[in-house]
């Protein structure tokens, strides 16, 4: 069953397009992730979704119900904005307290949710005087209070330090597992998404440019990668940049990812030796990778200019 | 779970946020000040009141007096500041990740706004009259009851003026000045309309200003019937029907805005 179906969304401020002919679905118990550089639509789009924002043009559903003005579908989405923002003046537990009333569910859970989101120590503490992380953790917690479905998040783990992103990537995985809940994730922290993501919508210019499950998209986007190690990754990367087969080549510490043109593989693969040989370098492993997901979002994009 | 719950606790937590310490008590003390300190009553001593209509009205009105403003800034601060700031920081986005309506959302902003503020005013208001004038007022209750609806029409015209510019600019501070740009023009246009009204020796002028603020019908109507006039005097006593239709009217111009409000709210905002 689709939790969410969007089919053709539009929306414009003013003479902006944010979003223009987007359609995505979300299955039950998938983990989609949403990527696409600032101004692509994302927000908009979960804006959308959460019914916050009317679209222009186009049909959008979560549990099959239009989400404007809808308070029961509410009960089962959990929700976490970019900026979280809550009465500043209360405080955590007694707050969250107050959202596992408004939810029906039992009041222990508030520790719980502060509890998994390692935030028992701030329980006695106003919201206004949590941290940017902290308040993140909580916008998290308040977001898990009613054990949802659904949880749309527009870049949940932004304010919070890597061990802490780590440990909330753990609880996604966690809840997707156990509990069988959906995510529909929006992050620019491609890395988080490939750990926990099985699907991705790359959005570009308010649009839909790739969609699928990742095996899929990377199949589609990202044949032909050869990763190669080295001690000397400039100087070589500079050698096979010349190759007429190269599509693409980037570097990072690990070594250089290079695409070449399908079929080709076997060539570079006698090529490279030769050229560390030339420029002196050594070759410390050579291998048919697969892409990152930063550079599954560079294929898909590209693949897409081009067309 | 029940219905009631979410509105209720969406309330709790607006109120929380509006009343925080010191704000319930420092207004409640304001209010007190101006009902027993800051009542003028002056111009019933040494008014030749005639009716015991009269003699109410003038009681409460100065009771009235001292405090409206305070309920004037109390709301002000709610309406404009609080609701306002919450459109701005996004906690009405929070709040629209509960299961309640958007104007389940709107009502209990808009009751811990200006519902808690006029029950903490009409509370003190009542007290003081009990305590102060027992028998002049309880065989008037009517009267009195009148003398408050005019009264609060103006505020409530300026709170439903307030909510729309929030709603519409989602700027508090934009809202704040607007209200208090029109609480100040509302005191020079009744300036003017009597500069006017003695001029051409028409009561035109307070008769439109009647529709948005009644309170200028009542307070022709008792002083027609407590015979009070000066030298330069509007030549207007309306009835108490015609004061009546002011006071409906208003109203209905208040109530037209606040639907407005709710109409907006619920099917066109977009956060």
């Amino acid at each position: 069953m689709s939790l969410i179906v969007a089919e053709n969304l539009a929306k414009s401020y003013g003479r902006v397009v944010a979003v223009d002919g987007l359609s995505l679905t979300l299955d039950e118990g998938s983990v989609t992730g949403l990527i696409g550089p600032n101004g692509a639509g994302k927000t908009t789009t979960i804006k959308m979704i959460l019914g916050l924002l009317k679209p222009d043009k186009g049909v959008v559903k979560v549990f099959g119900q239009n989400p404007w003005d809808n308070p029961a579908i509410r009960s089962m989405i959990g929700v976490v904005y970019e900026k979280a923002f809550f009465p500043a003046h209360q405080k955590t537990l007694e707050y969250l307290q107050r959202v596992c009333r408004i939810f029906g569910v039992s009041e222990s859970r508030a520790m719980e949710v502060l509890e998994l989101v390692n935030l028992q120590e701030a329980s006695d503490r106003q919201i206004k005087a949590l941290s940017a992380g902290m308040l993140q953790k909580f916008a998290i917690a308040h977001a898990l209070v009613h054990s949802p479905k659904l949880i749309v998040a527009d870049e949940m783990t932004a304010n919070l330090d890597p061990q802490a992103r780590s440990e909330l990537l753990d609880v996604v995985l966690q809840l997707n597992r156990d509990e069988k809940a959906a995510f529909l994730l929006s992050s620019h922290i491609l890395p988080e998404l490939s750990r926990v993501c099985d699907s991705v919508a790359i959005i570009n210019r308010g649009k839909v440019w790739a969609f699928g499950k990742l095996s899929e998209l990377y199949e589609k986007y990202a044949v032909g990668i050869i990763r190669v190690s080295t001690d000397s990754s400039y100087a070589l990367e500079a050698e096979i940049r010349k190759l007429k087969y190269v599509k693409g080549l980037e570097s990072d510490i690990r070594g250089i990812s290079v695409r070449v043109v399908e079929g080709k593989e076997d060539e570079l693969y006698e090529d490279v030796p030769k050229l560390a040989k030339k420029i002196k370098a050594k070759i410390l492993g050579i291998e048919t990778g697969s892409a990152s997901m930063q550079e599954l979002y560079r294929l898909a994009i590209g693949a897409k200019e081009r067309k | 779970m029940g219905k009631g719950k979410p509105f209720l606790e969406v309330l709790a937590s607006a109120i929380h946020e509006d009343f925080r310490f010191p704000f319930l008590e420092l207004f409640a003390f304001f209010y007190a000040l101006g009902t027993f300190a800051l009542a003028s009553f002056t111009a019933i001593l040494s008014a030749q009141i005639t009716t015991n209509e009269a003699v109410a009205y003038s009681v409460t009105n100065s009771l009235i007096s001292g405090s409206l403003i305070v309920f004037f800034i109390l709301i002000l601060k709610n309406v404009a500041y609080g609701l306002g700031s919450d459109l701005e920081k996004g906690i009405i986005q929070t709040y629209f990740s509960y299961p309640l309506r958007r104007r389940g959302i709107l009502t209990a902003k808009l009751i811990s706004a200006i519902g808690v503020s006029l029950l903490l005013f009409l509370g003190i208001q009542i007290s003081a009259l009990y305590i102060l004038a027992p028998d002049i007022v309880l065989p008037q209750f009517g009267t009195v009851i009148l003398t408050y609806v005019a009264n609060l029409s103006y505020p409530l015209l300026i709170a439903a003026l307030m909510l729309l510019m929030t709603l519409k600019l989602r700027r508090g501070g934009i809202g704040l000045v607007v209200g208090i740009v029109l609480y100040v023009a509302m005191n020079i246009a009744s300036g003017i309309a009597f500069f006017v009204a003695v001029a051409t020796e028409s009561p035109l002028a307070f008769q439109i200003l009647s529709v948005i603020s009644p309170t200028y019908a009542l307070q022709y109507h008792y002083g027609g019937l407590s015979g009070v006039s000066g030298v330069f005097s509007v030549p207007w006593v309306p009835t108490l029907s015609e004061t009546l239709l002011y006071t409906g009217a208003s109203y209905v111009i208040v109530a037209s805005l606040f639907v407005l409000g709710y109409i907006y709210f619920s099917r066109r905002l977009n956060l």
